[in-house]
């Protein structure tokens, strides 16, 4: 989130005796370049230079109220020789400077209108910014408030108490058998559990498994075998389970994948969400689908790409379900003539999931075999395509691509470098307001999509992690409940150390936006509370 | 009267204006005039920019500014600091580069 920083003396000074008059004058002399930068080009195409050293090759600032221009080793002598000519404009960058600080200075006013006359010098797309559109999605605010509601229901419903639970570990924490090769399907189911708005949505019975047209004709249905699933894992009972009900409905899903073979964990979380939404409430036409699959993790992507030789941009929106993230290895791509890289070794980089994301978002330039149709050129040309998110999802979740395919030489090949990853993420660079903004320099300007209403932090809840080789391999699921990590592996679940967690290789990463994470640890605390004889409610748990 | 006697005797000002067009502007000039007007300045300092982000100077730059704190820094102090640094540690394929455009460039437009 953007606050105004004060402005320094001098600048409220030269605001309270020429208000935007300078400002506007200047606005007619911006000009964008041909990479979409502002500078202030005057008319004449003389290069601007030092009045008093004429030098041109330092950053040259113009007086705001004189227009004379000075290096930065001569705006103190031009403010000494005139009188409160204090404030001056970074000619190359259109960014206002305060000569007596010496230190840039924002004005949001100032900004606004080197913005405004940049959009309109844009090719119709003014850069991707819709600067009309100032609607603010309520939708999202209705869906948050609709599982608001979950989340109490959860609590009343968790205060029953079973008696056959025996520790004090929280709730919905169960090993899984493995019933061959499964590994990857239990990695998951593992995850799921213990999303916070999916648990609450199959826990607090929205799922009536009672009604279910499928069920009473004797059909499978994934749904309802879900929510037993979660029942059964809710129930208290730490014995072992064996999922083989929804193994089985899994596979009448996805036919294809339906062996005894190890699946790609990834793969079968696609696909589980898949069979989740066409089980589910049929998605209307327009706007979003309800599905739980979708309520939960599903966000929007945009894609912006930009023709290089007018600037137009093309915007699109995608939904995704999750992120599927290239490793960052800190390589650059090479230059025939790079056999020198500025760090010194490039074995000692460590990847990072920010280091990930930064790569996600960066302009990437389109090869010469993808050029794009530029509506403002009417022909193909060579273009940057930039990705950044529109909207998060509750429930984020980053696949890190270690499995490489190389259909060419029919071979695949697993990256077993390591990838260091927080706890606690702050989304808030990755998200379209923020990679737009940064497109125009240092500017205070409210841009549309600036959502002040979502939050963008995140908490680690689930990684899937994954040891060994393509064909043979095994995934792992840590937990993070309450403060405390466990390990599943399978049926064997275990207390373990922060350190172990990080030291893991991950593959799938899972965060909750913070909010309805703590929500969702304070419903497992374990609490005495006398048992109800309440046979209906088929979730009973607590220890 | 010893005042005005020292005004008189006092060398002229020099003028910036006059002393501008007496001066030849120099080659360095020239070479600038003409790549800014054809806009390959501009040309380069983007092709400038990818190649020093690609090999990962930019970040360095921001993490030697980012060590000097959030508070009490001016623009001008980070420009001080970092600029010597900046110059020292570009590339030298980045340098062999810019340097073999601007002389194709040099080249095609001789007269």
């Amino acid at each position: 989130m953007y606050t105004n920083p004060k402005p320094c003396k001098h600048l409220a000074d030269y605001k309270l005796r020429h208000g935007l008059s300078g400002y506007n004058l200047l606005q007619e002399q911006i000009r964008t370049t041909p990479s979409g930068k502002s500078s202030v080009k005057n008319h004449q195409t003389e290069i601007p230079r030092c009045c008093f050293c004429n030098g041109y090759q330092k950053r040259l600032y113009l007086c705001l109220i004189c227009s004379s221009i000075s290096c930065s080793s001569h705006t103190l002598l031009h403010s000494q020789c005139e009188n409160g000519h204090d404030i001056a404009v970074d000619i190359e960058r259109s960014e206002l400077y305060c000569v007596l600080c010496c230190d840039q200075v924002y004005d949001p006013d100032f900004d606004k209108i080197v913005m405004l006359k940049h959009l309109m010098d844009l090719p119709r797309s003014g850069n991707g910014v819709d600067v009309s559109a100032g609607r603010r999605s309520s939708k999202r605010r209705r869906l948050c408030s609709a599982l608001e509601l979950d989340l109490k229901k959860t609590k009343q419903l968790v205060s029953m108490r079973d008696l056959r639970a025996k520790s004090c570990y929280p709730l919905g924490l169960r090993g899984l058998n493995n019933l061959g090769s499964t590994c990857f399907m239990n990695s998951v189911l593992q995850a799921l559990l213990h999303a916070p708005p999916f648990r609450n949505y199959f826990l607090t019975g929205q799922r009536n498994h009672e009604v279910c047209r499928k069920r009473s004709s004797d059909r499978l249905c994934l749904l309802c075998d879900i929510y037993v699933f979660f029942s059964a894992v809710f129930s208290g009972d730490r014995t072992p389970y064996s999922p083989a009900q929804l193994l089985y409905s899994w596979w009448q899903h996805s036919a294809n994948l339906a062996s005894y073979e190890q699946q790609d964990a990834h793969e079968f979380f696609i696909s589980v969400l898949d069979g989740i939404h066409e089980n589910g409430v049929k998605a209307r036409n327009t706007g979003e689908c309800h599905c739980v699959a979708h309520r939960v993790f599903s966000g929007q992507l945009r894609s912006d790409v930009t023709c290089m030789s007018c600037g137009y941009t093309s915007t699109t929106y995608d939904p995704f379900m999750d992120i599927s993230l290239n490793l960052d290895t800190g390589n650059c791509p090479s230059t025939d003539l790079a056999n020198k890289s500025l760090k010194p070794s490039d074995n000692t980089y460590v990847s990072t999931l920010l280091g990930c994301l930064d790569l996600f978002t960066k302009p990437e330039k389109l090869g010469s075999d993808q050029k794009f149709f530029c509506e403002n050129c009417q022909e193909r040309q060579d273009s940057v395509k930039q990705m950044s998110i529109k909207r998060l999802p509750l429930v984020l979740c980053l696949h890190i691509k270690r499995f490489e395919h190389f259909p060419v030489r029919r071979m695949s090949r697993k990256i077993d470098r390591y990838m260091q990853f927080p706890f606690c993420l702050d989304m808030n660079p990755y998200l379209s307001s923020s990679v737009v903004r940064n497109r125009f320099g240092n500017r205070m300007f409210a841009f549309e999509g600036d959502e002040l209403d979502t939050s963008t932090e995140f908490e680690i809840f689930a990684v899937v992690t994954h040891s060994g080789t393509l064909d043979s391999g095994h995934y792992v699921t840590y937990l993070h409940l309450k403060d405390q990590w466990y390990k599943c592996d399978d049926a064997w679940i275990t207390a373990v150390e922060e350190e172990v967690v990080r030291a893991s290789q991950c593959y799938m990463l899972f965060y909750a936006q913070k909010m309805l994470y703590y929500k969702a640890n304070e419903d497992l605390v374990c609490q005495p509370v006398s048992p109800r004889a309440d046979p209906f409610l088929p979730i009973a748990g607590c220890c | 009267m010893s005042a005005k006697r020292s005004s008189i005797n006092r060398p002229p000002t020099p003028d910036v204006d006059r002393d501008r067009e007496n001066q030849e502007p120099t080659l360095q000039e020239i070479i600038n005039i003409k790549m800014i007007e054809s806009g390959e300045k501009e040309r380069l300092k983007e092709l400038l920019r990818e190649r020093l982000i690609e090999c990962g100077w930019r970040d360095e730059m921001k993490s030697l500014c980012r060590k000097k704190g959030r508070n009490n820094v001016t623009v001008d102090d980070l420009v001080h600091v970092i600029t010597p640094k900046g110059r020292a540690s570009v590339p030298d394929p980045v340098k062999a580069e810019l340097l073999q455009r601007i002389r194709s460039f040099l080249a095609s437009t001789a007269t």
